[in-house]
């Protein structure tokens, strides 16, 4: 079965992202309000994934959620280099620095900057 | 329809068990034997439940009628009937266990007094009235059911993955019975605090302050998002001969689980619904229970019933998946239950039909997602665009606030975010994480006073 990742944007990724082909694949949601890129994940891909990282799961529409946000960020950064959706292999190629990376967020993540 | 008025407690009058004036606290504690309460700790060390919780829920009324830690012959009546001894419904075994070594050192027998300390201070006194043996894996399964035994709504048998099953499952061997009176009344700590209203002032409040007639509790231990507003404004729409006046939410407060959100975020989050005026603060107020959640489905929907009927609301919304993990139970167990009973847990009617049952009235509710066609939060029951319709996701949810973005304000409150932001600053972590635990095991959401005992 194929599992999703959702990918959202927000100003700044909307931007590099610019004038892309991708942006005839931006998926609204909510009316709108929230703009996101849909990954599509092989079985045997989303199974690596689950066994990277022991927090990820799927829910129950078929998202694997729950990842760390190393692993999304370097998944749009891919995605933004590419100018394309299928990058997962990229992504996979790099694990062994996003779980690294994944590891000091366990316990610390910057907090935004709003008042 | 007739109008409605606050049902009465259940088992007809509130329990308050607590000694305020110091001088009886001490005459009461003096020559107590003392024990130092414990964690109930999982198989690594991990604290999944501590029993003060219970105490203090007790004591102050929220499990009314139940007065204490269980004799066999009433944990017997509960595991078999969902029933105390004195047949008004519980659903749950509350019992204070001790190892055998602790039994051994307390050296204590039928008619003692104990002394109960916490945190290095006394905190409640209890005589014993029995002492006996449990087998904690018997306990646990019963507690929950089985395939076999209730095949109405368990679907699958419960194993360690099951947090509440691992509660009663890790309990110690033996139990010591008794009614407990807290003599040395907790202080909670900001926020909690602000949201401490146990059965008798919230009733009070209900009543004098609020001046609500009807009222209807909302379960939680969640950040609410759109989708959870939405379901309490709907479902107080139910009431008599008009919808009821106020929403009475009530969180949760236990051991947490990694990737929860803490408790702060939890309460302040709720507490901003009405704040800003998604829900007016006159129709809307914030409260909590401390229990350590047992994700008991059907189960937990009857603690919850009393919880909330001892604190004066006469409707419970219920949800799909109703304090639920996993795929142990049928999604609508708790609907089952509270529509046509569940004979094998002793219910042949509703909760709230039986003798010695409950008087708060269900409201089972579908469930909300948002339709880009409807162009609103919808019922699932209302909107036919069953293809365009975008579920709520509470993990969706997680990872956007992980990820540093503002959730759009269709899914989530700028407030409510804020209040996560607010705690996140505090622990510098949006969820749980080990450091949130190990604070929370070391300092409890309580501090109690130095008090020191007579010697008898
Ligand atoms: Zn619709």
């Amino acid at each position: 079965m194929v599992h999703y990742i959702g990918v959202i944007l927000d100003e700044s990724r909307l931007a590099k992202i610019k004038g892309t082909p991708l942006e005839e694949k931006i998926q609204d949601l909510f009316g709108g309000q929230l703009k996101m890129l849909v990954v599509e994940v092989p079985e045997e891909k989303s199974q690596e994934i689950l066994k990277a990282f022991d927090r990820a799961r799927i829910d129950s529409r078929g998202f694997i959620e729950d990842l760390p946000v190393a692993f999304k960020r370097a998944l749009f950064e891919e995605i933004a280099k590419a100018k394309s959706l299928d990058v997962i292999d990229k992504v996979l190629e790099r694990l062994p620095e996003i779980q690294e990376a994944a590891k000091k967020e366990s316990e610390y993540i910057p907090p935004p900057e709003i008042e | 329809m007739a109008k409605l008025n606050m049902p009465p407690p259940h088992g007809g009058e509130l329990v308050y068990r607590v000694i305020e004036k110091r001088e009886y606290a001490e005459s009461m504690a003096a020559g107590a034997i003392e024990f130092d309460l414990k964690a109930t700790t999982d198989p690594n060390g991990v604290p999944i439940r501590h029993v003060y919780r219970e105490i203090i829920s007790v004591c102050y009324g929220f499990f009314s009628p139940v007065e204490g830690s269980m004799t066999q012959n009433e944990l017997e009546r509960v595991l078999e009937e969902r029933r105390l001894e004195n047949g008004w419904v519980f659903p749950y075994p509350i019992l204070l266990d001790v190892s055998d070594d602790d039994l051994k050192a307390l050296d204590v027998k039928e008619g003692d007094r104990l002394l109960l300390k916490l945190k290095g201070q006394p905190f409640a006194v209890m005589d014993v009235e029995e002492i006996y043996k449990i087998d904690p894996k018997d306990v646990a399964t019963r507690t929950f059911g089985t395939p076999e035994k209730n095949p109405e709504v368990v679907r699958q048998p419960f194993d360690e993955k099951h947090p509440g099953w691992m509660i009663y499952r890790c309990m110690n061997p033996n139990v010591i019975a008794g009614k407990w009176t807290i003599i040395n009344p907790p202080k909670f700590r900001e926020p909690y605090d602000r949201f401490w209203l146990p059965p008798a002032e919230c009733r009070a409040v209900i009543k004098h302050v609020k001046k609500w007639r009807t009222c209807i509790a909302h379960q939680t231990r969640n950040v609410p998002h759109t989708g959870h507003e939405m379901l309490m404004k709907c479902a107080a729409y139910t009431g008599d001969i008009e919808p009821c006046h106020g929403i009475l939410v009530n969180a949760i407060i236990g051991a947490k689980r990694k990737g929860d959100y803490p408790n702060e975020a939890i309460l302040e989050g709720h507490e901003a619904v009405n704040k800003y005026g998604y829900i007016k603060p006159s129709r809307h107020m914030v409260t909590f229970t401390l229990w350590d959640m047992r994700y008991g489905n059907p189960i937990e929907s009857l603690l919850h019933g009393i919880i909330r009927q001892n604190m004066g609301c006469t409707h419970h919304m219920f949800g799909r998946d109703h304090a639920a993990v996993g795929e142990y139970y049928d999604k609508y167990a708790t609907q089952i239950l509270w529509s046509e009973g569940i004979p094998s847990f002793g219910f042949e009617a509703p909760p709230n039909e039986v003798d010695k049952g409950l008087k708060i009235i269900p409201q089972n509710m579908a469930e909300f997602w948002y339709c880009p066609v409807c162009g609103e939060i919808a019922y699932s029951e209302n909107c036919g665009h069953v293809k365009q319709k975008q579920k709520f996701s509470g993990s969706f949810l997680r990872g956007m606030v992980a990820e540093g973005v503002m959730p759009p304000k269709v899914v989530m409150r700028p407030e409510v975010y804020k209040a996560i932001v607010k705690w996140w600053k505090v622990f510098g972590y949006p969820f749980v994480n080990n450091k949130y635990l190990e604070n929370l095991n070391k300092e409890l959401e309580i501090d109690l006073a130095p008090m020191e005992i007579p010697k008898a």
